[in-house]
């Protein structure tokens, strides 16, 4: 589903404060399976995430989804395949303040303009599936941290993406919490749903759910484990 | 075409719920901005509605205006004149004039007294000078249908001996209407009572302001001349190139008659006008640099929350020519309710109360100052131009820092921390 072919990224080039993040990566993503990027903080795991999920260029090597090199399409179709083909849950809810959870889901479909009626529809469909229907109307600092972060992947999923990719999504959640996010990804999974998750803790690698485990080091892959 | 719209809709949306969330700042700028066209548009309004007033008076202006001089000094003119200068190749018709000012020490402000032309009274004979002088300024001027009506009407009241109508300035200023009286010091000193038969209406308040028109025969009894005496003459001309060759004649006649073209008196009403024109460019400019400062202000840079919220948007899939659409109504919106509220103001502002707000800086030259309510006017290029002066410059400035937001990634929003 994705492929990487010796990605690197490397910030700040030419620059003294230049860093190389990701190192000569090569890695396959199985459509269909959830996969966990693990590794300690710093080393290159949110920058891997942004590389796959069309967020950010690499600075060398290619990037294939769906058997098709998408690393030297320019910015539109960039936007446009990212929107089509990825969910995003970021490590913070990252909704927008002021307007109301209906209207931060629904957020990512605007550009595509669709009718209003049955983006509506689905927005609640997807509220309600994560329990939080009743909030729609309630501005987001209202909201508690569970309740953000579902909002937010009410908002990952409104334009029915197939992957879902996810930073950290545990880091700010509670035990009990955690354990409700990867039930949500078992749910996204049955759907036929590719995920790709970036954590360091326990509870998401070791999780019976997860069908792959990339292990992250200083911008270079460890070795894959079942 | 259709999901085009639509997505003008969501995004339209989008930036008013943007713009109400940051109520405090949004409306402090649109109440500055919508103050600086105010001022813009007043000052376009003002200049146009004094500009008209000109070239009213100009339409019903005599083509020559002869007075007598006795040592530099305006004098009586001889009634024995006239026959002279009707004599004169060229002329069309001589008429003599009654008219002078008078000061009123209750109010301190001078009043213009005038007898209406030859049969005293009627409306009608108003009007047919009116249409006199109309129909030499008729050549090649296309708002000519304008000059055809009387410079002011007398609202159908009739002057008879003992009554006199007043111009609304007088009216305003003495609080006083139809039917009372108003007192007069006449020459000998004796007080002179005349009863207000009506006010007058006019295109040009400017003109009939200060107005007040008595019978001949008071007027006489008030200053006190005999009736071998007027205050000046008009002369009409057929053809407007010997305007010159027929003033040059009566002073070759009259060597103590003074003839003032029309042209001249334009000159000294241009040079009036152009000052407080000048004064108005002043205000202008000062308004429009205002205004330069103030979207150089706005286009220098987008707030950190501004930045985080691109940069949330560009993650979930927005492209930046969406953001750059967003911030492109986000500009248009503020100045085009900033536009209309604006003019909407100082259409007000100028037409319906007099531009009380200038008026410290006009009112020094009259205490009857002109309302300037009766030709409320609106000249589409100058409304164009404020436009283009206004809302494009600042609707651009607000995309501007676009190029900046183009460079926040989407993946800066994997990176904010906290809230
Ligand atoms: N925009 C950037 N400029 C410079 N260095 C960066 C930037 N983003 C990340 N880095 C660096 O790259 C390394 C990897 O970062 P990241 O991918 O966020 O790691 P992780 O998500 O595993 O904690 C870190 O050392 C970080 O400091
Ligand atoms: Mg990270």
């Amino acid at each position: 589903m994705i492929e990487l072919v010796n990605v690197k990224k490397v910030y700040n080039a030419g620059n003294p404060s230049e860093f190389s993040a990701l190192n000569s990566v090569n890695l396959h993503i199985a459509g269909n399976r959830v996969t966990v990027l693990k590794g300690p903080s710093g080393s290159g795991k949110t920058t891997l995430l942004s590389i796959v999920g069309c967020m950010s260029r690499p600075s060398a090597g290619r990037v294939k989804l769906n058997g098709r090199e998408i690393t030297s399409l320019p910015e539109r179709f960039l936007t446009d395949i990212r929107r089509k083909t990825f969910g995003f849950i970021f490590q913070q809810p990252n909704l927008i303040k002021g307007i109301t959870v209906l209207d931060n889901v629904m957020l990512p479909a605007y550009p595509l303009g669709e009718k209003r009626s049955h983006l509506k529809i689905k927005a609640m469909k997807g509220l309600s599936e994560l329990n939080i229907a009743n909030k729609a109307a309630s501005k987001v600092e209202w909201l508690s941290g569970g309740e953000a972060q579902r909002a937010s992947i009410v908002r990952a999923l409104i334009n029915d993406p197939h992957i879902i990719i996810a930073d950290e999504p545990t880091a700010h959640l509670d035990t009990k919490l955690s354990y409700r996010f990867m039930e949500i990804i078992e749910k996204f999974k049955s759907e036929g749903k590719t995920v790709i998750i970036t954590s360091h803790d326990p509870l998401v690698y070791e999780s019976s759910i997860v069908d792959s485990v990339v292990n992250l080091r200083d911008g270079q892959i460890e070795g894959e484990q079942a | 075409m259709r999901a085009w719209i639509e997505k003008q809709r969501y995004i339209i949306d989008f930036t008013i719920s943007s713009l109400l969330r940051r109520k405090v700042k949004n409306f402090g700028l649109l109440a500055l901005y919508t103050l600086i066209v105010f001022i813009l548009a007043s000052t376009m309004f003002f200049t146009y509605a004094i500009k008209k007033e000109a070239s009213l008076i100009l339409k019903s202006a005599p083509e020559i205006v002869v007075q007598k001089i006795v040592a530099g000094r305006h004098d009586l003119f001889p009634v024995n004149y006239i026959e002279t200068i009707k004599n004169i190749r060229g002329v069309a018709a001589v008429e003599s004039r009654l008219w002078g000012y008078y000061y009123d020490s209750l109010v301190s402000a001078n009043y213009t007294l005038l007898t209406p032309p030859s049969n005293a009274g009627s409306a009608d004979s108003v009007k047919s000078s009116a249409t006199t002088t109309a129909v030499e300024s008729a050549s090649g001027d296309p708002q000519s249908t304008d000059a055809s009506k009387p410079l002011f009407e007398l609202n159908g009241a009739v002057l008879e001996p003992g009554t006199l109508i007043i111009g609304n300035g007088i009216a305003r200023l003495r609080h006083i209407g139809k039917g009372d009286y108003m007192p007069f010091l006449t020459f000998d000193g004796k007080v002179m009572n005349l009863k207000i038969a009506g006010t007058l209406s006019s295109q040009s308040e400017l003109v009939s302001s200060d107005l007040m028109l008595i019978t001949e025969d008071d007027y006489r009894k008030l200053f006190g001349i005999d009736n071998s005496h007027v205050t000046d003459l008009t002369v009409v001309v057929n053809n407007p190139s010997e305007v010159a060759m027929v003033a040059s004649k009566i002073k070759k006649r009259l060597p103590d008659a003074r003839p003032i073209i029309r042209d001249e008196i334009l000159r000294t009403y241009d040079s009036i006008f152009n000052w407080r024109g000048g004064m108005m460019i002043v205000i202008f400019s000062a308004a429009v640099l205002a205004f330069v400062i103030f979207a150089w202000d706005k286009a220098s840079g987008l707030s950190a929350g501004e930045r985080r919220e691109i940069g949330i948007l560009k993650a979930v899939g927005w492209e930046t020519s969406d953001v750059i659409q967003m911030k492109f109504w986000e500009g248009a919106m503020i100045s085009l309710a900033a536009f209309f509220t604006g003019v909407i103001l100082a259409y007000i502002h100028v037409f319906f109360t007099g531009s009380i707000v200038f008026e410290p800086a006009l009112k020094g030259w009259s205490n009857l100052y002109p309302h300037f309510e009766l030709t409320p006017f609106v000249n589409l290029e100058q409304l164009t131009t404020l436009f283009f002066l206004t809302v494009v410059p600042y609707t651009v400035a607000t995309i501007v820092p676009i190029w900046k937001a183009a460079t926040i990634d989407p993946d800066s929003a994997m990176r904010f921390t906290g809230e």
